[in-house]
């Protein structure tokens, strides 16, 4: 993620017009267009992915002028941000990021590969934000969902109800801080898969698998 | 009108039913152990007679959480789990995922892989649209056309298992290329990698045999009256409402919108390809059937032209034995059989992502069934239910 235009991600990898990514990328192109568009001034085009950010008090206004471009709705959903790690990986190397929810809502063109992602960030201990109801109806269950495994609250939605879950579940399971019980009552047995082994560190090394060469 | 026998009144249109008939309000329960709903699926249908007032679709009885279990597993894991998502088209599933993963390492599957991959692909989707030939007649009341498609779908199936091991869940693909084939074992290295012996050849003739049964589908199924009668005009969805609602595949086609990834999306190299993109006027459950059976047409056609043109060449390009992916985020989608199957990854650098967003595909198609069921007739609800084709492995994930 970066705050400013980067170059193509992986430029080695451009061979024969098999990827998207030449000198000034066409997606840097859509993601200046569409952040100029909507005054937004942190945009994104890496790893072949635009992203444009938004402060939420205009998500839903921005979200609708994108569609003016990009209407088809093709989902929505949040990232937890967060260093109390229940299960998994505490986020590596990153001891500087900030404790958030990102919430990000992907529109794409219907007559080409145009595509973006608009994104807000809420703070923790106020995830509120305005609902995309009425910019496309198709927002209505993935609010439904993000609220019930986020605990956001999606302003001015008509049926904010579990959609997945029983009604009588309590917590949000995709926090990061929700433990996922199957591993607190049996430890994982692909552990080994996932712990380094004592030997790995030398095969890291030298590394490079050799499949498949002749 | 009014002064009919309200017996007869019954059998007349939908409006002479309002007039004649004053019925209390009544809520039916549909499903979730109903065979229409392919999976468990439970609507609460409110009914006014045969008209549906309102339909509210229960979903979440396959939840299996797979975007929290993602964040406990490596990515070599993961490609297991995404298989189970749209059961029917398991290896379209991983497709998405692997070249998400591909991308922000920043390695290429070598050419022969991709050929492959794009072949099993459509291969899958044969398969899916053949259930679908079969289950769709099946809910409409013709048990007949399940034989025929089911028969030839069966080759498919086994060609399917032939290369990759597993009829449903083939877990085929690697971050860089498509698993060795099978029997290798711990000496990959040493044994010849390649397409089982007779493996095109087969792929070949299994397509002649889905051409054939295409052919007879159209003589049993497309231009039957009572077929017709039941789907022409039953289940509009216009296009600003599918796209609205994030419908995609051949429900989106069916409206008239001809968007297709494979077109657009450089995931497997169909630029290299002749297909065309078939599209309905309607957008009606007769135009989604007739979308999917002239898909499988062109996917057979892609099948032949990529059997022509294979490459030779490694099936793995050099990745390290730990795959630690570089920190980034990126969203990856490709045309699953049922439409736009697509992952946003997030990494931090480590061999575990830490965040997985699943989009599938009959999620958002699902999710247009309370409007689109809204002053229905009950007996369309199945028809209409059917013709969007969703699995609901592949809503709950």
């Amino acid at each position: 993620m970066t705050d400013s235009p980067s170059d193509s991600p992986h430029p080695e990898a451009v061979t024969g017009g098999d990827t998207v990514a030449t000198e000034p990328s066409p997606l840097e192109g859509l993601a200046s267009d569409l952040a100029a568009a909507i005054g937004a001034e942190r945009w994104s085009a890496t790893n072949g992915t635009v992203r444009i950010d938004v402060p939420r008090e205009r998500w839903t206004e921005a979200v609708a002028t994108v569609r003016g471009r990009l209407p088809f709705f093709s989902w929505l959903s949040a990232v937890d941000w967060s260093r109390t790690v229940a299960v998994g990986d505490p986020a590596e190397g990153t001891a500087d990021f900030e404790e958030r929810f990102e919430v990000l809502c992907r529109l794409s063109s219907v007559t080409s590969a145009d595509a973006a992602i608009i994104a807000t960030t809420l703070p923790k201990d106020d995830p509120v934000i305005d609902s995309l109801v009425t910019v496309a109806g198709g927002a209505e269950w993935h609010e439904r969902e993000a609220a019930e495994m986020f605990g956001i609250e999606f302003r001015g939605h008509p049926n904010l109800t579990k959609l997945y879950l029983p009604d009588s579940f309590e917590g949000h399971p995709l926090l990061k801080s929700f433990p996922l019980l199957a591993r607190e009552v049996k430890p994982w047995p692909g552990t080994v898969d996932v712990e380094d082994m004592p030997s790995t560190e030398n095969r890291e090394a030298e590394a490079m698998v050799e499949e498949g060469e002749e | 009108m009014t002064q009919l026998d309200p017996r007869v009144a019954m059998h007349m249109s939908d409006a002479a039913v309002s007039v004649a008939l004053e019925t209390p309000e009544m809520t039916l329960n549909i499903g979730p152990q109903h065979p229409s709903t392919h999976g468990v699926l439970r609507l609460v249908a409110k009914v006014d007679g045969e008209r549906v007032e309102s339909v509210e679709p229960v979903i979440g009885y396959m939840h299996r959480g797979y975007e929290k279990l993602a964040e406990v597993r490596t990515y070599a894991q993961i490609t297991a789990l995404v298989n189970r998502i749209d059961w029917v088209a398991g290896f379209a599933n991983e497709i998405p995922f692997i070249v998400a993963v591909e991308r922000l390492v920043g390695v290429e599957a070598p050419a022969r892989a991709q050929w492959i991959r794009l072949i099993l692909t459509e291969m899958t989707r044969i398969s899916s649209h053949l259930l679908f030939m079969s289950s769709y007649p099946l809910e409409l009341g013709a048990p007949t056309p399940l034989m025929y498609a089911l028969r030839e779908r069966e080759h498919v199936m086994d060609l399917i298992e032939g290369m990759t091991g597993g009829r449903f869940h083939p877990n085929f693909n690697r971050v860089g290329g498509v698993k060795p084939a099978a029997g290798g074992g711990a000496n990959t290295k040493k044994v010849i990698q390649d397409l089982p012996a007779g493996w095109l050849q087969g792929t070949r003739d299994a397509m002649d045999k889905v051409d054939a049964v295409c052919d007879e589908l159209d003589d049993l199924v497309t231009g039957n009256e009572l077929i017709q009668a039941r789907t022409v005009g039953v289940g509009v969805i216009p296009a600003e409402k599918a796209i609205e609602f994030g419908m995609s595949g051949p429900n989106l086609r069916a409206s008239g919108v001809g968007f297709d990834l494979r077109k657009h999306e450089q995931v497997l190299p169909y630029d290299r390809f002749v297909f065309d993109i078939p599209t309905g006027a309607n957008g009606d459950c007769f135009d989604r059937f007739v979308v999917r059976l002239l898909e499988i047409r062109q996917a057979t056609r892609i099948v032949r032209q990529a059997i022509d043109t294979i490459p030779s060449g490694p099936l793995q390009a050099k990745v390290p034995r730990i795959l630690k992916v570089p920190a980034g985020e990126t969203y990856v989608r490709a045309e699953n059989p049922k439409g736009e199957m697509g992952y946003y990854v997030v990494s931090q650098g480590d061999r575990i992502p830490y965040r997985v967003k699943i989009r599938s595909a009959s999620f958002s198609n699902l999710s247009v069934l309370p409007w689109l069921l809204a002053d229905a007739l009950l007996p369309d609800l199945v028809a209409i239910m059917g013709s969007l084709d969703f699995v609901l492995g592949d809503v709950d994930r």
